[in-house]
């Protein structure tokens, strides 16, 4: 990674005219291992190294990059990130500016106390492979004609610079694990699971996966509600919602409409803009048990970083507290428009994208109760624990979960699989239904899709099982 | 490459495909008539994919040193020693084969341009708002690249071209919008004036939304959303899907998955086709493959380890994706055979349903049954006694792919080209009349 390289990008930059420059270099190694239905499919590595080269001149922004480490071209990409920012002048309406930041040096990593990259292919197939003899026939009982176990490394490492005084370098490895599994019942169908495990650790981390007994629970799970699943009630009923469930909610329905960007419309025609408006804070959206943060600095999860793509530091940031809009993610053009400074949101998924808004670590705080409190509130209702189906329109207003792993609640006891309950709500009707939040927190890993062209940002979806009361099914 | 073939060749390996592709790719963003960013990048991208004893490993390598280039080909074909023994034994197509030019990929002026993308900002901005747009937002994406395959098997070949595309979002408030959308592989095709102002057009009309109610319609669909559809319709037709239990056509071949009047075509080789290329990543020429006709499944679509495996042809299809298979089967460009009416007829013949013109956020229950919901976007309106009356808004269209394909009562002879963030594959797409479309909406 070469301090120079990135130097030389935003030095040309300022002589060419622009008033701010930044660039990264950026490596990414990733090696994926999969298994399917007990077979290799062929490993497949990327690698990945190059600069990104972001500036402002007069207002404009320009972004350019390349994967070739040649000076001259270098300074070619650099001309033209500050030409074609020049050239548009004349379609701004107003100028874009930076929040006024502090600058860092520093290096910072996330540490693998077992380095994947030493840890031999032969062993991390047999990793694999013993998740696949978890789910034998004989141990989990039901047919699965399609297992599909995959084993992902992803490498990261970034050099910072810009014209500022910033400098930092970081690295974070990734690891993840998905099971893709399809149950299959003569005469009941079929039912797929997909369950995706990720930290930002070496490879010490599978153990604390319990792969093999994940593995066969969500099968015999399958198996159950196959056999066993009734069709969801009709009518109304209480809720209890698992922590993937809870998860994917404060993700989808808090995080996505709190990105100023999209607030500010910058995302409007692709990921969409938002319900919530710039004069929004402070205003009611759930009831005062629901309080959601956002925190990349969680150490080992999945969406982690020290500094943001923008150099800003990271930080915790509560986005619903007791119910009430309490900030947005925000990076330094947001900022600066909406007046303050910024809260390190702004993340790059490869050298040649530009930082965008993206989110950390989204999760519900926890409360106090248990799951069985919970339950034992409910008279007639559904225990949602996972999902499968899942969208959200393009303000985050009016969301559906389908339930995978769900069960009928009589009379405070969970019952009776059920077989792909709907919940189909408006975000405030979503929020404003949680009469308690559990004690119990929970991650799941995922790739969240944002940006144009499309940037996957590893984040953690998190919280505790939550009851909602008087939901229409 | 040659580079490629021969160490790989040094390490033992049977068979190899090596790619090279260089990408300039140029993009301006814009929200609320302004101008966000601009966006280029230069992309040189070698591409390995290694064949031997039962055994793949594949590599895509976005770096530039060509000792690294080296050293990677040998780590991966160490690695693929130690890989166990996939299912199937295979090569790849022996060549050497004769590709065919296709005309119309390339256009040198596009290859080139740079401030003909503001320009074309400018005039799709001006045209929208024009027709009562009150805010604009979108993107347009130009790239020109050279691709080049060679192969241990013989087999070698490049293709080029060049390609433009613009999506705007035209608002007239925040719950009123309209999408317009232009694709080419040349500037004198491509029209940003129309996207801009069909995008105001659709926006206008979308304008003081009611609430919609849930039931069964009668949809006419418009290209945007039809076109993903078909995107989710090739997705299943690759064997590889197909190979994951990921497709809706499970042991279909042959068998009626839609109705006599569906017709949709994935041809590689279309004279002026926005992802044309002469052959596939494996070396083998492309052709036309005939996915389903007058409703019946005819093809899925091949790379050598699925045809191997599945007995079958092979197709053309062979693309390096990194991060997951290496080489899968995928679609190039989408087209959906017309029909005889116009969009009026259509709106008639729902006589009372719906018109939707875009969507977005399509999910799966079930990749095999096809159950699935994707979000209805932009604007959307309800026909009573075969006309349009009013814009709706909070709707969600739930229901089975296979269903909706086999209620396909009519096509329009008008098709569009789409191609945007919900539609990766171009498609050429009339509008299209389906019957009794679950449509859901929010319950609190």
């Amino acid at each position: 990674m070469s301090e120079e390289f990135a130097r030389v990008a935003v030095d040309h930059a300022l002589r060419l005219g622009a008033q701010y420059a930044e660039a990264r270099v950026q490596r990414d190694l990733g090696h994926t291992y999969t298994l399917k239905n007990g077979a290799a499919e062929p490993v497949s590595v990327t690698r990945k190294l190059g600069v990104g080269i972001r500036v402002i001149v007069d207002g404009a922004l320009g972004f350019a990059s390349t994967n070739s480490l040649d000076k001259d071209q270098l300074r070619s990409t650099t001309e033209s990130a500050v030409r074609t920012a020049k050239a548009s002048r004349r379609l701004l309406t107003s100028p874009i500016r930076l929040s006024e930041e502090k600058s860092w040096e520093d290096n910072w990593e996330a540490k693998m106390e077992i380095d994947v990259s030493k840890v031999s292919t032969e062993e991390k197939y047999e990793f694999l492979f013993t998740i696949e003899k978890s789910l034998a026939p004989e141990n989990v009982h039901v047919s699965l004609p399609s297992r599909i176990l995959i084993f992902d490394e992803d490498l990261t490492e970034k050099f910072y610079v810009n014209s500022e005084g910033s400098k930092l370098h970081g690295s974070v490895p990734r690891l993840s694990l998905i099971f893709y599994i399809t149950a299959e019942e003569p005469g009941k169908g079929v039912v797929q699971r997909l369950r995706h495990e990720a930290q930002s650790r070496g490879w010490e981390v599978v153990e604390d996966w319990k792969p093999t007994k994940i593995a066969a629970d969500e099968a015999k799970m399958l198996g159950r509600l196959l056999r066993e699943g009734v069709p969801p009630p009709k009518g109304e009923v209480d809720m209890v919602l698992g922590s993937e469930v809870t998860g994917i909610i404060c993700h989808e329905s808090c995080g996505h409409p709190q990105e100023a960007d999209r607030i500010l419309g910058r995302e409007a025609a692709q990921a969409g803009e938002s319900y919530v408006k710039p004069d929004m804070l402070g205003h009611r959206i759930g009831s005062e048990h629901v309080t959601v943060i956002d925190d990349p600095t969680l150490p080992n999860s999945y969406g982690y970083y020290m500094y943001d793509d923008e150099g800003v530091k990271a930080r915790p940031r509560i986005l619903i507290n007791e119910g009430v809009i309490s900030g947005f993610l925000q990076n330094r053009e947001t900022a600066a428009e909406l007046g303050g400074t910024s809260n390190g949101a702004s993340r790059s998924s490869s050298y040649d994208r530009e930082p965008i808004i993206r989110m950390g670590n989204t999760y519900m705080k926890p409360g106090n109760h248990s799951l069985e409190d919970l339950v034992e509130g409910v008279k007639h209702g559904i225990y949602m624990k996972s999902f499968m189906e899942w969208n959200i329109d393009d303000r985050r207003y009016n969301e559906r979960y389908v339930g995978l792993e769900a069960y009928m609640i009589e009379n405070g006891e969970i019952t009776t699989p059920v077989r792909n309950p709907i919940l189909e709500i408006t975000t405030p009707g979503l929020y404003g239904s949680v009469d308690a939040v559990g004690k119990e927190l929970e991650f799941a890993g995922a790739t969240c899709g944002k940006g144009d062209p499309m940037q996957g940002a590893p984040v953690w979806t998190g919280g505790p099982p939550i009851r909602l009361r008087q939901i229409r099914l | 490459m040659k580079q490629i073939l021969r160490t790989a060749q040094k390490q033992g390996v049977e068979s190899t495909a090596a790619g090279f592709t260089r990408t300039q790719k140029r993009m301006v963003r814009f929200s609320n008539n302004s101008v966000t960013i601009t966006n280029s990048w230069l992309t040189e991208t070698p591409t390995i994919y290694l064949v031997s004893n039962k055994r793949r490993a594949a590599c895509m390598l976005e770096e530039q040193d060509p000792e690294n280039l080296k050293r990677a080909v040998e780590e991966l074909a160490k690695t693929m020693k130690v890989t166990p023994q996939s299912d199937v034994d295979f090569a790849l197509p022996q060549g050497p084969f004769q590709y065919q030019p296709i005309p119309g990929t390339y256009d040198k002026k596009l290859a080139q341009a740079e401030t003909e993308l503001i320009d074309a900002v400018e005039t799709a901005v001006g045209a929208a708002t024009k027709e009562g747009a009150v805010r604009v937002s979108g993107v347009v994406t130009s790239r020109a690249w050279e691709r080049y395959v060679s192969t241990s098997a013989g087999a070698e070949g490049s293709h080029n071209g060049t390609e433009i595309d613009m999506t705007i979002r035209a608002f007239t408030s925040d719950d009123a919008s309209g999408q317009g959308v232009t694709v080419a592989t040349s500037l004198q095709q491509f029209n940003p004036e129309e996207a801009g102002k069909s995008a105001g057009r659709i926006a206008k009309m979308a304008l003081n939304p009611e609430p919609g109610q849930a039931g069964k319609y009668d949809v006419v669909f418009g290209p945007s959303i039809f076109a993903n559809i078909l995107n989710r319709v090739a997705d299943s037709a690759s064997a590889y899907s197909l190979d994951l239990g990921f497709s809706f056509f499970p042991d279909m071949l042959k068998r009626k998955v839609a109705s006599e009047v569906f017709t949709l075509h994935d041809n590689s080789r279309l004279p002026y086709g926005p992802a044309s290329a002469s052959l596939d990543d494996e070396g083998y020429p492309t052709q036309e493959n005939l996915l389903i006709g007058r409703g019946v499944l005819e093809t899925y679509l091949q790379t050598s380890y699925t045809a191997t495996k599945q007995k079958a042809p092979l197709t053309g299809s062979a693309r390096f994706e990194a991060g997951i298979e290496g080489m899968v089967p995928a679609a190039r460009n989408l087209i959906l055979q017309p029909g005889e009416a116009s969009l009026d007829d259509l709106i008639d013949k729902a006589h009372d349903g719906l018109y939707i013109t875009n969507n977005w956020y399509t999910r799966f229950q079930n990749y095999q049954t096809g159950d699935f919901s994707t979000i209805i976007r932009d604007g959307v309106f309800e026909i009573k006694n075969g006309k349009i009356t009013c814009p709706l808004k909070g709707l969600r269209l739930s229901d089975n792919m296979i269903r909706i394909l086999q209620s396909v009562k009519a096509l329009s002879k008008e098709q569009h080209w789409i191609r945007w963030w919900e539609v990766n594959t171009p498609t050429l797409t009339p509008y299209v009349l389906v019957e009794g479309v679950g449509i859901t909406t929010a319950k609190k």
